[in-house]
């Protein structure tokens, strides 16, 4: 019954939020907070069980298998947090209740998305989350800024309509829309006969998981959504179009051969990796955090949807990691965002520098979940590299893949210095002066999400094994998984336990020495004590060099840069357009038109209706 | 990782004494093989000693903020941890320290770790010309790392590996160097190490002429010391990891035995080291300075095919 009280608590507490702010604005966010802290409870604490239920013929079924408890965790920890780093973030913000109602019940809805057996349910609740993430999405609108939110709600219907249709088609073909009846009648296989159905399922997941050419839409999106929603919409709700691939896609991951699994790989890969390079390189020319980020976010996903294309342990295990990960890491960096938003105004690089020593606890959560984000070792993120680089090298031999794959990430290097760089390094300015550390309330869940990165960077296997019977309960082989000992097919090892002492150790050792070797001689200036041909800055000068950051790599990437993918949807709606305005020149208002139309018909039925009936 | 902890540490030190000797005076070599180029006479051999003794002795430091202060402390981590996870000598002898623990996925992120953590200190200090060459190094990165990788991946399908150690294993044991068995990717990875030792065509970073030495403007006394340490054993893995991977690495666990054996080994590799060390050296003698766009480019370009062609001809090997 646990799922029936996590439901249960999001959706009083949506309610409570809704109408607490009409009483007394204060304490809106509290409660919002409190209802996330106690789903998150109720699902740690209450057995998950099974629901079943029928309603206008339908029968629904909710289960918490280790599947499900694992994209429900992601869900839940980041909601949690997110709504107590949301009340600080949103105090003094307008139309509360709105937001917070809006945003349990899109928890509510990803939590059912999550624990969802059967494909009605799946898609009602998919489409709960995604018309209360449209709401939060527009709430900027209210302060005048252009939300875009038009976009995402053309791309998520367009992902809906293939998922309904897919639906209605499976139900009729198979008389039921239980996953394990589905997949048991092979209903998601592409030679099934009935091929479609898989691929417009996929084509609604990869809407929500933002890939090529589906992506459009999160980059504008996430900059405008408030940050400590943007945190749960990258980090949690794209998830849930992995998991949505995971479960369509277990039926060819379990034959193992074949062409299906191939095209899989090609495909599904290819447009992952492609995901990824094209992103980062959107990501490296913002000059916005928040849009850096975004488009981050969307390169992330490319690695993830590639690590699930190849279908094979180490893959698999790489796509459940990078997708927790991700929610981590991506949620911290989205609330560093929001909180430099908050006590600075602005997150364009631009206008701000320097501000290391205004909001240093700010920094250090940026600076972990960076590290962690690029990949760099000792840290979590980096693990994930490691399997996902492994399986396509060992496994599925996808070679000219990996290297696609690894040219998005050491581009990634360039995005990720440029996020710390932008806003927290360079030269003061005088007016940043006054900028001061964001409550503790945004800070903990900030440095709680951090600690993730940390503690996974020497223990993997906290992840490992509960991703291993998450892939046993669909069954997929999981295998033995070490707690910090990674190691691929064929033997090779790395030990990140070894790996993140010595780091650990040589850096204490080498920092003591360095701070206090001549330690009374060592004077610490300020950033305008510096050695510029002899020139000393003027307090309102600021040399921070911002503009064109990477001016010399945009110029030898040089053609990719002119082509856009907006452009390409542009054109396709320019053609569609003029297609429907010529449709439309068929009602000519005129009555003998109109009767030629039905002559016509009829005359067509005649010649035609051998074939027809 | 076996036997007596002492051993071990003693092991670690030795290494990290050993190469950061060895790069030192493969950085002195520099000089004196530049000066002499240039008609010049040069300073001596060991001029890179003084050099860091004057520097440590500096009374006087100035530091701009904390990740300034731990910039050359990130260099000298990555660079001594990137040292122990590669087998200096072969056969576990002696140095085996953590060689076991760590594949060649593993190495390539390690190795970068030193220069993001620099880039971060040079952020901090506000010196513009620091960030520039901050942003030259980020994309030389993405230049000179994407063919070193493809002919990494070469050489790992090809001997269905991605140990450093299984592979010094298989060239000792058949006698064929990688660099015989996989000359693209050997090629490949030549053309990465030009690039990853910052030498002329591909100065751009450091660029006296243009960016007053860019990132490394702001660093002097204690930490210019430091960075100069870090930069030194760096050289010297550069150095021993194209080794073990493509020139067969150094020392025999049949043919060399006892301390001899290993002093052999030892000098076996600081031939094969010094040779390798020399070419980026030569090279950067007679070149001109390449621009930011350009150097990449480069990459992008014939090194890119040579590694495409090593993958190619690992697929079909055999």
């Amino acid at each position: 019954m646990g799922i029936i009280y996590v439901l249960g608590i999001l959706i009083i507490g949506a309610l409570a939020a809704f109408f607490v702010d009409d009483l007394n604005r204060k304490w809106t966010g509290p409660v919002a907070m409190l209802a996330g802290f106690g789903a998150a409870a109720a699902f740690a604490f209450l057995p998950g069980g099974i629901v079943r239920w029928r309603i206008l013929g339908f029968s629904m079924h909710w289960e918490t298998d280790a599947l499900a408890g694992f994209f429900a965790w992601i869900v839940l920890g980041l909601s949690a947090l997110a709504l107590m780093y949301s009340v600080k973030y949103m105090e003094g913000k307008a139309r509360q209740g709105y937001f917070y109602a809006s945003f349990l019940t899109s928890v509510a809805g990803m939590f059912g998305v999550a624990v969802s057996k059967d494909l009605l349910s799946f898609f009602i609740f998919w489409e709960i989350m995604t018309w209360t993430s449209f709401l939060l999405a527009i709430y900027n609108a209210y302060y005048g800024v252009e939300t875009k939110g038009i976009k995402y709600i053309i791309f998520s219907a367009i992902g809906a309509y293939a998922m309904l249709t897919a639906i209605v088609l499976a139900l009729g073909q198979y008389h039921s829309l239980e996953f394990s009846d589905l997949m048991a009648a092979g209903a998601f296989r592409f030679s099934s006969g009935n091929w479609y159905i898989p691929v417009l399922l996929l084509l609604g997941f990869a809407v929500k998981a933002a890939v090529l050419p589906l992506h459009v839409w999160a980059p504008a999106v996430y900059p405008k959504t408030p940050m400590s929603f943007t945190a749960v919409f990258s980090g949690a709700m794209s998830k849930m179009g992995i998991l949505g691939m995971l479960l369509i896609l277990t039926g060819i991951f379990r034959s193992a051969t074949g062409w299906e699994l191939t095209l899989v790989r090609w495909v599904l890969g290819w447009l992952g990796g492609l995901t990824a390079a094209w992103a980062t390189l959107q990501a490296i020319r913002q000059n916005d955090a928040k849009d850096l980020l975004a488009w981050s976010s969307v390169a992330q996903l490319g690695y993830i949807v590639t690590a699930v294309s190849t279908g094979t342990r180490l893959g698999l295990m790489a796509a459940l990691y990078l997708a927790l990960l991700h929610a981590a890491f991506k949620g911290s960096l989205f609330m560093v965002a929001g909180a430099v938003e908050k006590q600075a105004g602005t997150t364009d690089f631009r206008r701000i520098s320097g501000l290391i020593k205004r909001m240093p606890w700010t920094f250090l959560t940026a600076l972990i979940a960076i590290i962690s984000l690029a990949g760099i070792p000792p840290l979590g993120g980096f693990v994930g590299k490691w399997l996902l680089y492994e399986s396509l090298i060992s496994e599925t031999h996808a070679y000219f893949l990996v290297i696609l794959i690894f040219f998005a990430s050491t581009s990634a290097f360039l995005y990720s210095y440029r996020f710390l760089f932008g806003l927290f390094l360079g030269q003061e300015e005088e007016e940043a002066k006054q900028i001061t550390e964001v409550s503790w309330w945004m800070l903990i869940p900030m440095l709680a999400l951090s600690a993730v990165s940390v503690v996974t960077g020497m223990y993997p296997g906290l992840i490992f094994r509960p991703a291993a019977r998450a892939l046993e309960s669909i069954g997929l082989p999981a295998g033995q998984w070490d707690m910090s000992i990674l190691s691929n097919v064929w033997g090779n090892q790395t030990d990140v336990f070894t790996v993140g002492s010595t780091v650990g150790i040589l850096f204490v050792l080498w920092a003591l020495f360095i701070t206090f070797k001549g330690k009374k001689n060592t004077r610490w200036l300020t950033t305008k004590e510096i050695s510029t041909s002899g020139e000393i800055p003027a307090p309102e000068d600021n040399f921070t060099f911002q503009r064109g950051f990477f001016q010399p790599f945009e110029r030898a990437v040089g053609r990719l840069y002119r082509s856009s993918m907006d452009q390409l949807w542009e054109d396709i709606g320019a053609a569609l357009e003029a297609f429907f305005g010529f449709i439309r020149k068929i009602y000519t208002g005129n009555a003998q038109t109109y009767a030629m139309y039905v002559i016509i018909f009829v005359v067509l039925l005649i010649l035609f209706r051998n074939y027809i009936f | 990782m076996t036997g007596n902890w002492l051993i071990e540490l003693t092991g670690i030190v030795l290494t990290a004494l050993l190469a950061f000797t060895v790069g030192m005076f493969y950085g002195g070599l520099r000089r004196k093989v530049i000066a002499r180029a240039q008609n010049r006479v040069g300073p001596p051999v060991y001029q890179n000693f003084l050099d860091l003794l004057k520097l440590q002795g500096k009374t006087t430091n100035v530091t701009h903020g904390l990740m300034t202060h731990l910039a050359p402390v990130w260099v000298l981590v990555a660079a001594i941890t990137a040292l122990l996870f590669i087998p200096v000598l072969h056969g576990g002898l002696w140095f085996p320290n953590f060689t076991f623990k760590g594949d060649l996925i593993f190495l390539l992120y390690l190795m970068v770790m030193g220069s993001l953590g620099m880039a971060l200190g040079v952020g901090e200090t506000g010196n513009p010309n620091g960030a520039i060459g901050v942003s030259r190094g980020l994309s030389l990165i993405t230049g000179y790392e994407i063919p070193f990788v493809l002919s990494l991946v070469a050489i790992m399908i090809q001997f269905h590996t991605t140990s450093l150690t299984d592979l010094m294993h298989y060239q000792q044991a058949t006698g064929h160097w990688i660099a015989r068995e996989n000359p693209f990717a050997f090629l490949a990875a030549l053309f990465s190490v030009l690039g990853m030792f910052h030498y002329s065509p591909f100065d751009i970073i450091g660029a006296p002429a243009e960016l007053a030495s860019g990132p490394m403007s702001e660093f002097g006394g204690k930490y210019l010391g430091s960075l100069m340490t870090g930069g030194s054993i760096f050289a010297f893995v550069k150095l021993v990891l194209i080794t073990d991977l493509f020139l067969g690495g150094a020392g025999h666990p049949d043919a060399y035995t006892g301390a001899a054996g290993v002093l052999l080994g030892l000098v076996e590799l600081v031939i094969k080291t010094f040779l390798l060390y020399m070419i980026p050296v030569s090279i950067g003698i007679v070149m001109p300075r390449f621009r930011t766009e350009q150097a990449v480019r480069f990459f992008w370009r014939w090194p890119l095919l040579f590694g495409a062609l090593g993958i190619i001809w690992a697929v079909f090997w055999k």
